[in-house]
């Protein structure tokens, strides 16, 4: 007892002194900060967000998204392009939950020097993430986000735009399905198709587009299925539509299951097309589908890499920047977002000028008015935010000296 | 008909996944009633496993020979999960021995999302999908209209070959009936000098050498693996080991099958393959309602 | 095994050669160079790395830890000897803190696995006097109090204070909970959080081994409502703190109504022993019920109704899908239930996934507009006395009243009969049984409740989150969720409480670690689970039962393998 008592008192004692001691500190500015940073001659420092999964099942889209943004932000910094002002990046991880992307882009708008958040990959965690940035008067340019909903420009007769800060440079799923549809009938003379989707926003939406645009052709969709995301095996599914001897199948999804399926359906002696959107348009197509994904069709957004000097630049720069992941399939679109903003942000920002309500409305302005050679063609947004870039290809894999490979088969604008 | 019977292959065959998977759960429950959660990784990391050994160790002229290959592969698949089963048998569940039945749980929770994190963080190229060899090639065999692959063919025969070991093994050699001896009663298996925690230890190796061949197997079938294939194929296998019986090894594959049938049948006559995991959970609650032990479980009174 | 046995060798040798005197020279010496230390410079030049540790004279950033632990270090030895171990544990942090920040300014992200994002800065030539000073004090602590004798260790703390002391020690103890809390929250820089993990280890460890928590939680049982009140008041107050700044508040909701979920899974898997690994789909009942009567903007029902209404509505759907579920799969036994529950949840999910006339299918029911009563909108910032709250404030309030009302309702029924009798049933059913618990029935029940406390906690998650899609129901959630139950004790409010702050906030300050986050969690939940298989708060028996060596049942390896030692059924 006797003993405790003197441990309390002197311990009560101490832990006083020390926090005496610790306040008493000064809080003085570190030497090297401030004034002059490492860049030079930036003096104020504004953020590019970045709200993607960057772990989980999604990271590789993700961490392209952010790779993009960064080599963007790299550029600019180094050319100066916003005078007076250093840009820097504030990557958020979404782990493409649309709860966990409310909690960032809450964190982010309560950051003071985030003018713009380039994200989401999922249109699901868009619908969370859209109206707390529009509130804080953040810009946000989605690089992949296709439902149409979300820049409201499906809420016929009325359409009203819902965002105010919301962009975007992917394009929706009512140009690319329709799109694909038309190459069906026109160039596949396809009267019958089978659809199967993976229920997900973007793999539902794009074959809901695909099918009205397929049938007003004239054509006949003989049925739908729909198999689950994660799932390895697509026998089941194809056995039941072989039967019904479609002369091509729209697939609504992305490239791991799109790969299997192709690869499955040859072994199961399907040996008509498969047609799908950008979701399937990568490279690890082929590491799974092999020969068996030779045939394939897929629609992407913009003019083929090889005919855009900008792309290939995107291409050169991105290698030599030497990320630990590759660019996937959004890295050059969260590279032009990331370009969007920082061209509305060179024509917002002044040496003179501060981060505040009224910079904030210029620059979403700013961003409206944008019109930019991108990595993925011409970037520029119509009433809605939406990108005006209508001009779609369609690839077809074929074997060339012995690896498959997309070529592209035909590049339109689409009407 | 044709339809169905090219149905009931695609089924048997995805079953005999499941089944193979599901002999890791039921054989560590029997042994000491843990829901060991985190076997799924171990059927993952067994086919990656694999894949490291053909890409990385095996010299690209003898990548074309079958017969090199796939010993080797299975080899080195079974090797390193075991070897990541003991540990998580020796560092995360004996610990817990003593513990609320539910501690053991979150270890395997944790060390299913470990697992798979490794995996996917640095395994080169693991954050997306992975394309694996098919190892062995050639065309599709046909029966009669009914096409089945040959590396589906390949992996029913392993299977039940397997099990068909397994089960002798646990019915005839001394270690078996130590096994079982362990299973029913623990404790008087002590006083009776059998070093139990050998056992266990056994156990949790069977189970993870049988989930590598499943893992090589998978990635054969499909050309491709990703991290989260434990994770599904986990929740299935375990679904199987129960509706077959728990603790039971005829029972474990009887369930795989059941639940892959169920599947493509499903897939097939009734509400489309969206619905295939309700029907395969609803004839699940269905027999244990009606047999609350599963398809071949003897019948537990009260554990005592 | 063969480091230990040097370690107590030398602590042996130590023993014999330091005498009283010199170890006090010893530890003394050790403290004045760590003061030293962490108020001199930890790097030569600035490179970037957080906390300004090229300042002399001011103990930022990671420099703060080792201070606040050494303050303790003299005392012990001086004041009370025969602290050996409390001692050891801050020395230990000492030295650990101060080598790691070493590591880290020295290397950063050169370090393996990459796991700091900070520059590293030429190599050791980076490290400046006062880091090399810090860590040669800690060592020299660490040899001055490994040299203390090893008996004498379990003294209890008890100061014997009176009882308005006691009272200010219960208001004081929150109050720093809060502080650390919100410090905590602050930190964003990967060392520094990694250091203040460390601290907060070592700091814990010494307070642990000096007795110090026993004896607070031992005042917080003796002055229940006073510690209920200060408990509520820190939460109230904690809003205040964020200046204007949503994000933790945010947070902090969101934790609200995962803690209120976790409490009603508590109902089912604590006190009546049900397994159930489905649980969430009852909150993505609420959820939904929820998103599709509050008048959502994209709502497939266009009837809206009052919020109250529809807590109630969700609460009561959601426990009559309880009792559907229950009725066939309750006689069910053990893990059979585990199994069974695990499909009813998949079943959900998936059905959401597919009634697109009901559920949007993938897209779920977004836009769930903010709550208003009369004119006020709980979307809109208040200033309340000077202070700026953001418009999540609300949310949060709500929360903890729905808090309070399901800790209020668990508080009672684990001391009815009810509540008794469904401890019987999970300690051994049988017996129960046989002693006239018709347990089907309470099973049920206990089922139901659980039900009802999810779809309630449900209808405001649907408000929290403005959105309902079937993804954020999965397997994974409901295993999360019992993970927060396990981990931080079953059948206490304390666990539920902390176990979902703890799955809420870890993941969410680890963030600085981006890409290896999810990998750090898991190793966290093995290692919490290792050290504590009771939960971080334990129920009392079965601490009891779980750390007294108890010499019939021998050893951890000698103990029945697998026979669970709480639940174990009729002998």
């Amino acid at each position: 007892m006797h003993n405790g008592q003197r441990f309390w008192r002197a311990s009560a004692l101490l832990v006083t002194a020390s926090l005496a001691f610790a306040a008493c500190g000064s809080d003085a500015n570190e030497e090297g900060v401030g004034a002059t940073g490492e860049g030079g001659a930036a003096t104020k420092t504004v953020k590019i967000g970045v709200i993607a999964p960057l772990s989980g099942e999604l990271s590789a889209l993700g961490q392209g998204i952010r790779n993009g943004v960064d080599l963007a932000i790299k550029q600019a910094n180094d050319s100066g392009k916003v005078k007076g002002w250093r840009i820097e990046l504030a990557a958020e991880d979404d782990t493409a939950k649309a709860d966990v992307g409310a909690q960032v882009a809450t964190k982010l708008s309560s950051d003071s020097q985030v003018a713009a958040v380039v994200g989401t990959l999922n249109s699901s965690v868009a619908e969370q993430v859209a109206p707390i940035l529009n509130r804080a008067s953040v810009v946000m340019v989605s690089p992949a986000n296709t439902n149409v909903a979300l820049t409201g420009r499906d809420k016929l007769p009325n359409q009203q735009r819902v965002y105010n800060t919301y962009f975007r440079v992917a394009t929706t799923d009512d140009v690319q399905g329709p799109f694909a549809a038309n190459y069906a009938s026109n160039e596949l003379k396809a009267k019958t198709a089978v659809i199967i989707h993976d229920k997900k926003t973007y793999g539902q939406g794009l074959s809901e587009a695909f099918k009205g645009q397929f049938e007003k052709n004239g054509g006949r969709v003989l049925g739908t299925e729909t198999i689950n995301p994660g799932d390895k095996d697509f026998t089941a599914v194809l056995t039941r539509i072989k039967p019904l001897n479609a002369e091509m199948i729209y697939y609504g999804g992305e490239y791991p299951e799109a790969s299997l399926l192709a690869s499955q359906a040859k072994q199961q002696g399907i040996n008509v097309p498969i047609m799908g959107g950008d979701g399937m348009y990568s490279g690890a197509f082929f590491e799974t589908a092999k020969e068996a994904g030779v045939g394939t069709l897929v629609t992407s957004v913009g003019a083929p890499t090889e005919s855009l000097s900008s792309a290939r630049d995107f291409v050169d720069a991105y290698k030599k920047a030497n990320y630990s992941q590759p660019y996937e399939a959004y890295g050059a679109y969260a590279y032009d977002a990331a370009k969007v903003i920082i061209e509305a942000l060179s024509k917002t920002l002044t040496e003179t000028s501060e981060l505040n309500t009224a910079t904030r409305q210029k620059l979403v302005e700013e961003t409206g008015k944008v019109n930019i050679d991108g990595a993925t063609g011409k970037v520029s947004f119509d009433r809605f935010g939406d990108t005006q870039t209508k001009v779609l290809t369609m690839y077809k894999a074929e074997t060339k000296a012995g690896k498959q490979e997309w070529v592209a088969a035909k590049t339109d604008e689409f009407k | 008909m044709q339809q169905f019977l090219q149905q009931l292959v695609n089924g048997v065959v995805l079953g005999a996944t499941y089944g193979l998977i599901a002999l890791g759960y039921t054989m560590v429950y029997g042994i000491i009633q843990l829901i060991n959660f985190a076997h799924g990784e171990i059927f993952m990391v067994g086919a990656f496993a694999g894949l490291a050994m053909y890409s990385y160790v095996l010299p690209e002229s003898m990548q074309g020979n079958p017969f090199i290959v796939l010993p080797l592969v299975i080899l080195a698949a079974v090797i390193v999960s075991v070897t990541v089963a003991l540990l998580v048998e020796r560092y995360g569940y004996r610990p817990l021995r003593r513990a609320p039945r539910l501690a053991p749980l979150i270890t395997a929770i944790g060390v299913s999302i470990f697992l798979q994190e490794l995996v996917r963080l640095f395994y080169p190229g693991a954050r997306s999908q992975v394309s694996f060899p098919r190892i062995i090639e050639g065309p599709n065999l046909e029966l009669g209209g009914v096409t089945i692959a040959r590396t589906s063919l390949f992996l029913l025969v392993v299977a039940l070959a397997l099990m068909v070991a397994l089960q002798t093994f646990i019915r005839t050699s001394r270690t078996g009936k130590a096994m079982r001896a362990t299973s029913q009663d623990a404790d008087t298996a002590r006083l009776m000098g059998i070093n139990t925690d050998r056992i266990i230890v056994l156990t949790f190796a069977l189970g993870a050498a049988l989930a590598a061949v499943a893992g090589v197997m998978q990635g054969m079938r499909f050309v491709s693996i990703d991290f989260r294939i434990g994770f599904l194929g986990g929740v299935k296998a375990f679904t199987a080991a129960v509706l077959g019986g728990i603790g039971n090894i005829t029972g474990a594959m009887l369930g795989g099958f059941v639940l892959g049938i169920v599947e493509a049948m499903t897939t097939q006559y009734l509400l489309g393959s969206a619905y295939k995991d309700v029907a395969a959970f609803v004839v699940l609650i269905a027999v244990l309602v009606f047999r609350p032990q599963g398809l071949l479980g003897e019948r537990v009174a009260v554990r005592a | 095994m063969i480091v230990s046995r040097v370690a107590t060798s030398t602590s042996e040798r130590l023993q014999a050669t330091f005498t009283r005197p010199v170890r006090l020279a010893v530890g003394g010496a050790g403290s004045l160079l760590v003061v030293a230390g962490c108020l001199l410079p930890w790097a030569t030049f600035f490179f970037g790395f957080p906390g300004k540790v090229t300042l002399a004279g001011f103990p930022g950033g990671s420099r703060l830890y080792p201070l606040l632990l050494v303050a303790v270090a003299p005392l012990l030895l001086v004041a009370v000897e025969g602290r050996r171990r409390a001692g050891l544990a801050a020395a230990w942090g000492v030295f650990g803190i101060t080598a790691f920040n070493i590591a880290a300014i020295g290397f950063g992200r050169d370090l393996p696995l990459g796991l700091l994002e900070e520059r590293g800065g030429g190599g050791l030539g980076a490290v400046a006097i006062g880091a090399w000073l810090a860590l040669a004090g800690g060592a020299l602590l660490i040899a001055a109090f490994a040299s203390l004798p090893s008996s004498d260790e379990e003294r209890p703390f008890r100061p014997g204070l009176p009882a308005a002391l006691e009272l200010l020690t219960i208001a004081l103890s929150l109050g720093l909970i809060l502080f650390a809390v919100v410090i905590a929250l602050e930190v964003d820089e990967t060392s520094r959080f990694i250091s203040l993990i460390a601290f907060a280890t070592a700091a814990g460890m010494t307070l642990a081994r000096l007795n110090v928590f026993a004896y607070v939680t031992e005042l917080f049982d003796r002055h229940r409502t006073v510690t209920l009140a200060a408990a509520a008041i820190a939460a109230v107050v904690f809003p205040f703190t964020q200046g204007g700044n949503a994000y933790w508040i945010r947070v902090f909701a969101s934790i609200g109504v995962f803690a209120a979920a976790a409490i009603g899974l508590n109902v089912v898997v604590g006190l009546a022993g049900l397994l159930d690994l489905g649980y969430i789909a009852f909150f993505g009942v609420g959820a939904y019920v929820g998103a599709l009567f509050a008048g959502a903007a994209r709502t497939t029902v266009h009837v809206k109704l009052p919020f109250l209404v529809v807590v109630v509505m969700g609460a009561v759907i959601a426990a009559i899908f309880g009792v559907i579920i229950g009725a066939p799969t309750l006689r069910l036994r053990g893990d059979y239930l585990a199994i069974v529950t695990l499909g009813f949840g998949e079943i959900f999910r998936i059905l959401a996934f597919n009634f697109d006339w009901l559920t949007r299918g993938p897209n779920g029911i977004s836009g769930v507009p903010d709550l208003a009563i009369g004119s006020y909108n709980f979307g809109a910032t208040n200033e309340v006395l000077g202070f700026s709250l953001p418009g999540f404030a609300n949310y949060y309030f709500v929360e903890l009243i729905l808090l309070a009302a399901i800790i209020l309702a668990f508080t009672r029924l684990n001391d009815s009969r009810i509540g008794r009798a469904w401890i019987a049933i999970r300690e051994d059913e049988t017996a129960a049984a046989a002693m006239g618990i018709n347990t089907y029935r309470l099973k049920m029940l206990a089922f139901g409740i659980g039900a009802f406390m999810a779809g309630a906690a449900g209808t405001v998650n649907a408000h929290v989150t403005t959105q309902v899609s079937p993804d954020s129901y999965g397997f994974l959630e409901s295993i999360l969720l019992l993970a927060a139950v396990v981990l931080g004790g079953m059948g206490t409010i304390g666990g539920a409480l902390l176990g979902s702050a703890a799955l809420f906030i870890v993941p969410e300050k680890l963030r600085s670690f981006q890409d290896k986050r999810l990998l750090l969690f898991g190793i966290a939940l093995i290692v919490i689970i290792r050290f504590r298989p009771e939960g971080i708060v334990a129920n009392r028996r079965r601490k009891a039962e779980l750390h007294d060596a108890d010499p019939s049942t021998g050893d951890a390896s000698g103990a029945p393998p697998g026979a669970p030692v709480v639940g174990a059924v009729a002998q």
